[in-house]
């Protein structure tokens, strides 16, 4: 399972996207996520599996989709 | 028996001017060395799976957390450094010398067995680190948050595997549960004997609990993890069998790391590429 990393520099900074990992739940991905990006100093960080994450819309796909 | 604290204190007033019985207690260095010498080759056991783990992710996971053992070894030899040659403590000892527990002589055989050093082994020593919180050791004491706070993650880490062992396949559930048996005794056995050293740490406020009480506070934490491979009940309240028990070791029937262990985690091979 992927699960997308994010994270920010401090409080209120909005949160930035700094990669991904290869877990198997998101208990390990938790882990993972420390091990594999905490070489710098962050405020807080976030997983969510890749398959969570809804679009909204992509500009060069056409159409923003809106609400049914 | 010495007040712990208050010899340390004079150590920092005198340095040098020390023997190591006056400096540090016996039993404090017996502690310091039995934790500095299960952590570092508990750093080389993970080290030793940094390729080949099942996941790239949890190889990484293993190299950091190797480095954080490996971190935490330095600290705790570098208390001795008033009172003993810690060069020669690193990299002269022989074997015999080691406080290790007695399951990390050998590489581990097994992604479970590696998954039960990060599970159980690992978790043994943060109960130990945990009761050193009020110590009235205080440089002991001011290092044990920080490092705790590291071993969070080890623990979190050892934990999901071994849930993911427990709960997957048959083999691999019994292959979970004989590398918790393998560790288990050794483990308990490494917190001591009330009557012994981890008595007398206890009542001098170095410890906050008797072996007794910390091998209970050991079982309580990781009992969900037992349970998942059917050995909640295989450990109780009960003394392990101290039979031949070695204080200072904390172990029984002797032994000590292996020739190649010893060799790696003494530097021996590198040692002539020191310039200094």
């Amino acid at each position: 399972m992927i699960f997308e990393v994010f994270a920010r520099k401090s409080r209120g900074e909005p949160l930035r996207h700094i990669g991904n990992l290869n877990a198997p739940d998101p208990e390990l991905a938790r882990v993972y996520a420390f091990n594999t990006y905490d070489e710098e100093r962050w405020f807080d960080m976030w997983v969510v599996a890749r398959e969570h994450l809804q679009e909204v819309f992509t500009v060069d796909r056409g159409e923003p989709v809106a609400a049914e | 028996m010495t007040t712990n604290a208050k010899s340390a204190e004079t150590a920092k007033g005198a340095k040098g001017a020390q023997s190591a019985k006056d400096g540090v207690a016996a039993e404090v260095r017996d502690l310091i060395l039995a934790l500095a010498d299960s952590k570092r080759l508990l750093g080389y056991r993970y080290a030793e799976w940094m390729l080949g783990a099942p996941e790239l992710e949890t190889g990484i996971a293993l190299s950091s957390m190797a480095q954080d053992e490996w971190g935490h070894a330095r600290l705790l030899y570098a208390l001795l450094k008033d009172v003993e040659d810690v060069d020669a403590l690193e990299h002269g000892r022989k074997p015999m010398e080691y406080r290790n527990v007695a399951v990390l002589d050998e590489p581990t055989g097994s992604w479970a067995d590696t998954v039960a050093l990060m599970a159980l082994v690992d978790v043994a020593l943060s109960v130990q680190f945990d009761a050193l919180r009020s110590s009235s050791y205080e440089p002991l004491r001011q290092r044990v948050e920080k490092l705790l706070e590291e071993e969070r993650f080890h623990a979190a880490h050892g934990a999901a595997w071994f849930r993911r062992l427990a709960t997957g396949t048959d083999a691999s559930r019994a292959a979970m549960r004989q590398a918790a048996e393998r560790v288990m005794e050794p483990v308990l056995q490494w917190f001591g004997r009330d009557e012994g050293v981890g008595g007398a740490l206890a009542e001098d406020g170095v410890v906050n609990g008797a072996p007794s009480s910390l091998r209970k506070r050991f079982l309580e934490r990781v009992s969900p993890l037992l349970e998942a491979v059917g050995l909640r009940d295989a450990y109780g309240d009960e003394s392990p069998d101290f039979a031949g028990f070695d204080e200072g070791r904390r172990r029984t029937g002797g032994g000590g790391p292996d020739a190649s262990t010893i060799e790696r985690i003494r530097g021996d091979r590198n040692r002539a590429f020191l310039m200094d």
